[in-house]
């Protein structure tokens, strides 16, 4: 290759490359907030032993205005229900969850549309004292990242100026407030993140499948080298 | 047994002659470069859109009570390896833009658009409009914000007709029922998404079948282009030919090895640009997300659209930029063929590359009127390029008559 070819593929290469990091990996142009997460709350909400704690303290603190269904997780008020149990049972698909070499049942994920059928006065009353009907947080962890979240539930206020959301920990009378919030955290991403064992499964999946395409690759070129340097 | 098995298949099929014809006779040039092989990649990614398209159907619920639990429950948690094909598919429908893109750059490089190739140009043009449509009604399907409020900012651009200068009423009026007729109703519903979804999972890919197929019949009817802009005579110049099969299928297989070696890398370990985190909330009708963009693969004709200060004017430009891609063969009418020998054509191809990349990227930049300004700067650019391709052509039949009609 010429000096000029060499010049041209390198300019066109790096182009294309730097266009490509820029749009796919990491953008420095686009407008973005980072939350920070403290050190303290990031190894809870990492450790998958905490996820089973925060379950508790979600249904304790967030129940009775939020659900999460993808969870099995309804607004208190309405697995109050009498008829909640049947809804849920004929309605509902089992959340199957294997724990010590047994199965068993998690909760139950009841169809939208079922759901809010049944929960519509709960719903309203809710929109009547908030404003809005407040979210479902099944996707919540992966739409809005750890950071926004623990800081979020810590002081809604500061965040979100003007959300009707109340806080709830109080960090000035509960020593244990970060931890509980961090608690919380940690399990919304248990919910959205496939457990320890299945991501191990799933990185050692990627990584042979890439090197298997990376080999085929390389086989080709040489059985093609190969076949040329015959036919000459 | 098997082999008479196939030599009975063949004495009446022509399998293997069919394949002598088309594999081993069929001579390319010898000098293609390494930009050739994104035609096959973008094949390649095309099945792989289909076969992952196909595993996502049957779990996919194209209502809009549970198109968003469809995809973020039933195939994200419930289904085994629903995450994968989800991940490949939003994956293979960003790469298979930008392999597109890549192609048309090329094309636009080479002047593979040029006599005997304005067909293969100009069914490649509409591939790429029907690949964008594709996209764009594939977006709306997870029924989240983004989805949303992106389709109705798509749905809303007929509506910049009425910011015209003249026949304000009329023009409106078309532009109200254009939009109105895509939502099927003055809100985005069921009605809208069950549309979409028919259009992305039937009618959209298989009129692209029907399209890939033809440009490849056109690409073998006029022949593959060459990087030095000549027309190789395949019968008095065999020594600048080789067979299509081993030479070509083996390297082109090599390099979609690793193109999907690629792929599999963003599948496995890099998914967050591809499923944003904003989609990963239910959209929701009452509440505007702050940053409405289009997918990355439209920024460019967004910028020119948002940066010009007239709706109306915006949405013309916008037009007039796919027109120009589209009539590209017709206004480059010079003799000469492929950047390597037009300096003056190599010039405004590094405008045109360069002007393309700096609207993508300030379209995911905030609208301020700086960049606003830097839109207008780059859009001017771009056009430039297109309407310079007359003049340099005009200039180029003038070196080429001094040359006595040689190229």
């Amino acid at each position: 290759m010429s000096t000029w070819g060499m010049i041209k593929t390198v300019f066109f290469t790096g182009l294309t490359v730097v266009f490509f990091f820029i749009i796919w990996i990491k953008n420095p142009f686009a407008p973005h907030h980072e939350y920070e997460l403290p050190e303290e709350a990031e190894k809870i909400v990492f450790d998958p032993k905490a996820a089973e704690e925060g379950r508790e303290l979600f249904k304790q603190n967030c129940a009775s205005c939020h659900s999460l269904r993808y969870d099995g997780i309804y607004l208190m008020s309405v697995t109050a229900k009498p008829e909640w149990e049947k809804i849920e049972k004929t309605q509902g698909k089992p959340i199957i969850e294997e724990k010590d070499g047994k199965i068993h049942i998690r909760g139950y994920f009841v169809p939208r549309d079922v759901y809010e059928a049944v929960a519509i006065s709960d719903l309203l009353g809710l929109k009547a004292s908030f404003g809005k009907i407040p979210p479902d947080l099944s996707t919540y962890y992966l739409a809005r990242g750890p950071g926004y979240l623990y800081q979020f539930i810590m002081d809604p206020q500061k965040i979100l100026p003007g959300t009707t959301m109340p806080k709830l920990f109080f960090p000035e009378f509960d020593k244990e407030a970060p931890e509980k919030v961090a608690k919380i955290v940690a399990y919304m991403r248990s919910v959205n993140e496939p457990p320890p064992g299945e991501k191990a499964k799933r990185t050692l999946m990627g990584v042979a499948t890439i090197g298997y395409f990376i080999l085929m690759g390389a086989l080709l070129w040489i059985y093609r080298k190969k076949i040329v340097s015959q036919m000459h | 047994m098997i082999k008479r098995i196939v030599d009975w298949i063949d004495e009446r099929a022509h399998i293997r002659d069919i394949y002598r014809e088309q594999m081993v006779e069929y001579k390319v040039p010898k000098n293609l470069t390494f930009p050739y092989v994104f035609g096959v990649l973008a094949l390649t990614t095309f099945a792989i859109q289909i076969i992952s398209g196909i595993i996502l159907i049957m779990y996919y619920k194209p209502l809009i009570a549970h198109a968003f639990d469809s995809t973020n429950y039933t195939i994200m948690k419930e289904i085994s390896f629903g995450w994968l094909f989800r991940n490949i598919h939003a994956a293979g429908a960003n790469f298979f833009l930008a392999i597109v893109y890549l192609h048309m750059f090329t094309g636009i490089y080479y002047n593979a658009y040029k006599k005997p190739r304005e067909l293969v140009w100009i069914v490649g043009w509409v591939i790429f409009f029907v690949l964008l449509m594709t996209a764009l009604s594939g977006y709306l399907l997870p029924w989240g914000q983004l989805s949303y409020w992106g389709m109705i900012v798509t749905t809303e651009i007929p509506m910049s007709l009425g910011d015209a200068p003249i026949l304000k009423g009329l023009l409106g009026a078309i532009g109200e029922t254009v939009s109105i007729w895509m939502k099927g109703g003055y809100k985005l519903e069921d009605l809208a998404l069950g549309r979409f979804f028919g259009l992305h999972v039937l009618f959209l890919p298989l009129t692209l079948l029907l399209l890939i197929g033809i440009h490849l019949f056109l690409v073998r009817a006029a022949g593959i282009s060459n990087p030095d802009g000549y027309e190789i005579d395949k019968k008095n110049e065999p020594e600048k030919v080789v067979p299509f099969h081993p030479y070509m299928t083996l390297k082109e297989g090599a390099y979609t090895m690793w193109y999907l070696a690629l792929f599999f890398f963003f599948v496995f370990f890099h998914m967050s640009h591809f499923l944003p985190a904003d989609n990963f909330e239910p959209a929701d009708p009452l509440k505007t997300p702050p940053h409405i963009a289009p997918e990355w693969y439209l920024l460019g004709f967004y910028e020119i659209f948002r940066s010009i200060p007239s709706k109306f004017w915006g949405f013309v430009a916008f037009n007039l930029s796919l027109v120009f891609l589209l009539i590209l063969p017709f206004l480059d009418f010079s003799p000469l063929k492929s950047a390597r020998r037009r300096p003056l054509f190599f010039i405004m191809f590094v405008v045109l590359v360069i002007s393309a990349i700096a609207l993508t990227i300030l379209g995911t930049m905030a609208p301020t009127p700086t960049n606003a300004k830097l839109g207008m700067f780059f859009t001017f650019t771009t056009f430039l390029f297109f309407l310079s391709l007359p003049v340099i052509s005009f200039i180029e039949w003038g070196w080429y008559k001094a040359k006595g009609g040689q190229s």
